[in-house]
């Protein structure tokens, strides 16, 4: 198969996925989601006010009127005003993202990184000391709740009844003169990046530990030990490189789901204007321009990432593409 | 190796961080200034404003906002409590007609809005009167989506017929011109004694009509008044504001506005006398719900100087409820002030729903009656504000509350006392059998503090042998979702609060009055010809002993009929730093007491 045909597939099987996921969520955003109407409406409305709100939200337009006019929005990209904040959307949106991706990107690089080479260790020790204890520690961290590990990471490293290190919350990356500080930017990321990696770690780690340990005990990792290669050349040339298409889709479709949804914990808990906050936001007030476009943002972004999905796989193992 | 090596990185990023500089707290707010001697005060809220255009601020946090860009007619006094109007973009208060339906009202002349492009070159114009006709006319506009026209709805003559003639705002409107540049008349149908008070709203903001046309729907997001701060950003959770440079002067008069030295003294409030507020350079609000978060970021010295005491914050801070007494430690690091709130919780019946209100069955109708009653009495408000308000709250009868200068003191307690006795006997009298009670719904928006006010309840009504499987939970998503039911009449009962708009009782009054049931305020759909009378009769009188008695009248009405369990006033614990002179308040002045804060 060719590469074009490679990289059009995913688009091709990719309309019918973002039909569905956003007729899905537009149907119950529209039956079950919040009516921004009544608290809109005040104090004191008349039935006739009611109505006119009602009128001004569409929400007395059929379904498939509204999705319809959902879908133009998704192709033109023009989600217009937001119900409750009064900014267009995607300006909402272009500010959140940048400052998503600062905030975890180095949690999510750091997590998948520490977390190969914990996984690589225990299969190497596989069901030895060392294996235990990382699997027993990878369990504690997917046993903690985000929330707990939040709240006592703030407290240990940023509050004065802790260590005191860092900001408790907010986002202030730029200095006095404006420009991008270093400095201030880890200190902001710092506790968010810890609890993202606490948190991560141990879902990550097993993951990659199973398909570890499932490739070190095919026949050709067994040949090349027979045959004196070093631990280094068989992990990192031989054992990693096989088992790269499950690493890389687990990776890739990690993206759209942490960087446009966003990690609304983290944000909402340290005051970070990212897109988690707006998300929960919008989650919380009902409003549904910006619920659409998150919801649409995120499903072409995993229809783009199965797209390079197939594209990264079929240049690591060329037997797909030869299929 | 590698292993190592990439858990060294990490540590050497931790320790990079751990040792950068710490953001000052005065440098921040200055981005890009270059300034770092500029007064920077940091204030926190626990809820986020939604739209920041004065039409559509009907949260408190909204308004915090609006009150600090735009101009008002008139405010509140900054210190006097009970609360006093003054003028604030008007001269003076307003000259009112004899029969009460004129107000004529003269505003300040020089007064000039935010800087904007849409001025023609790019500056400030001055405030005329016109301005506040359009600021008022847009409540009234269909496409504005505003929550505030039930003020002035049926009450400015004209303001209807022109909503109905298309809201064109080139059209005059018989009851709201401007005499010349700095003058305003209102022409009332009716006299609307609360009128100055709703001038002190933001609803009533003034607003500039070229900005608002030249962003659209973006003006809730990039407000341009004239008052004493222009907001610079608005990131999800903060507020960034600069003061207002040409803010009009006006030399800060403690003793004119309030000025106790017995509440006030040690406060510094004093030393701010003769000099024009803002006193501040820069202002920062902190939108910040989590509590642990605020608390944290409040006690760290630098990130925010004000909060109020978050509920799970309360054992930490409070040393002795009677007489409240905080920590030494929190005494000696802040400065402190309690405010009971100018509003309160309750829980009601709907009128109209059979199970506990009005049937059409005289006979069904009077056990109703006597099943609600019973039902208050067997609430036990004392336990209810230990357990959830720490014994601060102020419980009282009926629905005026302490707040407001109609309250009285005298009106019996029998309503907000606990008769689990009475309660069986009443129940026995109207002739209910225990196993003939109606299912109960507990109809509220979900949340941990609600669900264990609803078993609270629940034990509470076990007292008088309500069947306890019959008291159901119904929890609602969001607060939007159980409004929704409260205004669709589908909560027999619910639990809920109420802020007073003005102090005047008539604000709480108003819940029960029948044509203001749902959508409109009165949740209860209570129906009493007889207080309907009242609340028409009282509502165009002036303030007087007179309209007292009959506001009186109309709470024992509603005690009488139990229409509802009510109430307790919250009362909250404010808590600042000792280098920021003020006197916070969350109530009436809605923010007002921002442009009078200064930080040594």
């Amino acid at each position: 198969m060719s590469k074009w045909k490679l990289a059009f597939k995913p688009i091709l099987t990719g309309i019918p996925l973002l039909l569905g996921v956003t007729w899905v969520s537009f149907l119950l955003m529209v039956y079950f989601g919040p009516d921004l109407s009544y608290t809109m409406a005040g104090k004191n409305p008349s039935t006739e006010q009611l109505q006119l709100i009602r009128h001004n939200l569409g929400y007395d337009q059929g379904f498939w009127h509204r999705y319809l006019a959902y879908l133009k929005e998704l192709v033109t990209f023009d989600f217009g005003h937001s119900m409750y904040k009064d900014q267009k959307v995607t300006s909402m949106i272009s500010n959140a993202l940048p400052t998503t991706f600062y905030t975890l990107l180095p949690g999510f690089l750091l997590g998948h990184v520490i977390s190969l080479v914990l996984a690589m260790l225990a299969a190497r020790h596989q069901g030895r000391f060392i294996d235990k204890v990382i699997m027993t520690g990878s369990v504690i961290g997917m046993s903690i709740s985000f929330l707990v590990v939040i709240v006592a990471f703030q407290l240990m490293f940023s509050s004065v009844h802790g260590l005191d290190w860092f900001p408790v919350r907010g986002w202030r990356i730029h200095g006095v003169d404006g420009q991008w500080s270093w400095s201030l930017y880890l200190q902001y990321v710092a506790v968010p990046t810890m609890a993202i990696l606490f948190v991560t770690l141990g879902y990550n780690t097993r993951f990659y530990r199973a398909i570890l340990v499932d490739e070190q005990d095919k026949e050709h990792i067994m040949t090349a030990q027979a045959y004196g290669h070093s631990t280094f050349n068989i992990y990192g040339k031989h054992l990693l490189k096989n088992a790269l298409i499950p690493l890389m889709t687990r990776f890739l479709f990690s993206i759209p789901l942490v960087f446009i949804s966003g990690a609304l914990l983290i944000e909402s808990h340290f005051g970070i204007p990212g897109m988690g906050q707006l998300t929960y936001d919008a989650i919380m007030a009902g409003d549904q321009p910006i619920l659409k476009a998150v919801i649409a943002l995120t499903a072409v972004g995993l229809v783009l990432m199965m797209m390079f999905s197939d594209l990264i796989n079929s240049w690591v193992d060329p037997r797909l593409r030869d299929s | 190796m590698r292993p190592i090596k990439v858990l060294c990185c990490l540590a050497l990023f931790l320790f990079l961080a751990a040792c950068g500089e710490q953001p000052a707290s005065n440098t921040t707010a200055s981005q890009g200034k270059g300034q770092s001697n500029l007064k920077t005060y940091k204030h926190s809220e626990d809820g986020i404003p939604a739209s920041l255009d004065p039409v559509k601020a009907s949260s408190s946090y909204a308004g915090l906002v609006v009150l600090n860009v735009f101009d008002t007619l008139y405010s509140y006094q900054y210190l006097k409590r009970p609360y006093q109007l003054k003028p604030n973009l008007a001269l003076d208060l307003p000259q009112v007609s004899e029969d009460g339906l004129t107000y004529t009202i003269s505003i300040k002349p020089g007064v000039r809005f935010h800087d904007h492009v849409a001025f023609e070159g790019g500056q400030g114009r001055e405030v005329v009167a016109e301005d506040f006709v359009y600021s008022i006319k847009r409540s009234f506009d269909p496409k504005s989506n505003a929550s505030g026209a039930w003020l002035w709805q049926g009450k400015i003559k004209g303001l209807t017929e022109w909503k109905e003639a298309g809201a064109d705002y080139d059209a005059p409107v018989e009851g709201l011109q401007p005499i010349n540049e700095h003058t305003i008349q209102i022409t009332l149908a009716q006299p609307y004694p609360q009128l100055t008070y709703t001038l002190a709203m933001p609803f009533s903001a003034i607003v500039p009509r070229e900005v608002v046309t030249h962003l659209g729907p973006s003006f809730g997001a990039q407000p341009i008044g004239s008052g004493p701060f222009v907001l610079q950003r608005f990131d999800a959770d903060v507020a960034y504001f600069n003061k207002n440079e040409s803010f009009r002067q006006e030399p800060f008069d403690p003793a004119a506005e309030g000025y106790d030295p017995e509440i006030h003294a040690g406060l510094g409030i004093e030393s701010l006398a003769g000099q024009s507020p803002p006193f501040i350079d820069r202002l920062e609000i902190h939108f910040i719900r989590e509590s642990s978060s605020r608390w944290n970021a409040f006690t760290k010295g630098d990130d925010i100087q004000y909060t109020t005491v978050p509920k799970d914050k309360q054992n930490t801070v409070i040393l002795k409820q009677a007489p409240l007494t905080l920590h030494p430690q929190i005494t000696e690091n802040y400065h402190h002030r309690y405010g009971t709130e100018t509003g309160f919780i309750y829980s009601g019946f709907n009128m109209e729903d059979p199970t506990f209100g009005i049937t059409g069955n005289l006979e069904q109708d009077e056990k109703n009656k006597a099943l609600r009653c019973a039902i208050r009495k067997a609430h036990d408000w004392r336990q209810k504000n230990k357990a959830f308000y720490f014994g601060l709250g102020t419980v009282f009868p009926g629905i005026i509350p302490p707040s407001v200068p109609e309250f009285d003191h005298h009106t019996s307690q029998d309503s907000i006392t606990t008769d689990i006795a009475g309660a069986k006997a009443l129940l026995e009298q109207s002739g209910w059998q225990l196993d003939e009670l109606p299912v109960f719904e507990y109809h509220v928006n979900a949340s941990v503090q609600n669900r264990q006010n609803f078993a609270q309840l629940r034990a509470f009504l076990g007292k008088i042998g309500y069947p306890l499987h019959k008291i159901e939970y119904h929890p609602y998503p969001s607060f939007g979702a159980f409004y929704r039911a409260v205004q669709n009449r589908e909560t027999p009962f619910f639990f809920m609060g109420w802020t007073l708009d003005y102090p005047d009782a008539e604000s709480a009054l108003q819940l029960l009055y029948g044509p203001n049931q749902t959508p409109g305020a009165n949740h209860f759909n209570y129906q009493n010809p007889e207080y309907d009378a009242l609340y028409r009769q009282a509502s165009i009188m002036q303030p007087s002993n007179e309209r007292t008695a009959i506001y009186r009248q109309m709470n024992q009405m509603v005690i009488d009929d139990c229409v509802l369990i009510s109430g307790l006033s919250r009362n909250k614990i404010h808590l600042w730093h000792k280098n920021v002179v003020t006197y916070p308040d969350r109530q009436m002045l809605g923010g007002g007491h921002l442009r009078y804060v200064d930080v040594n």
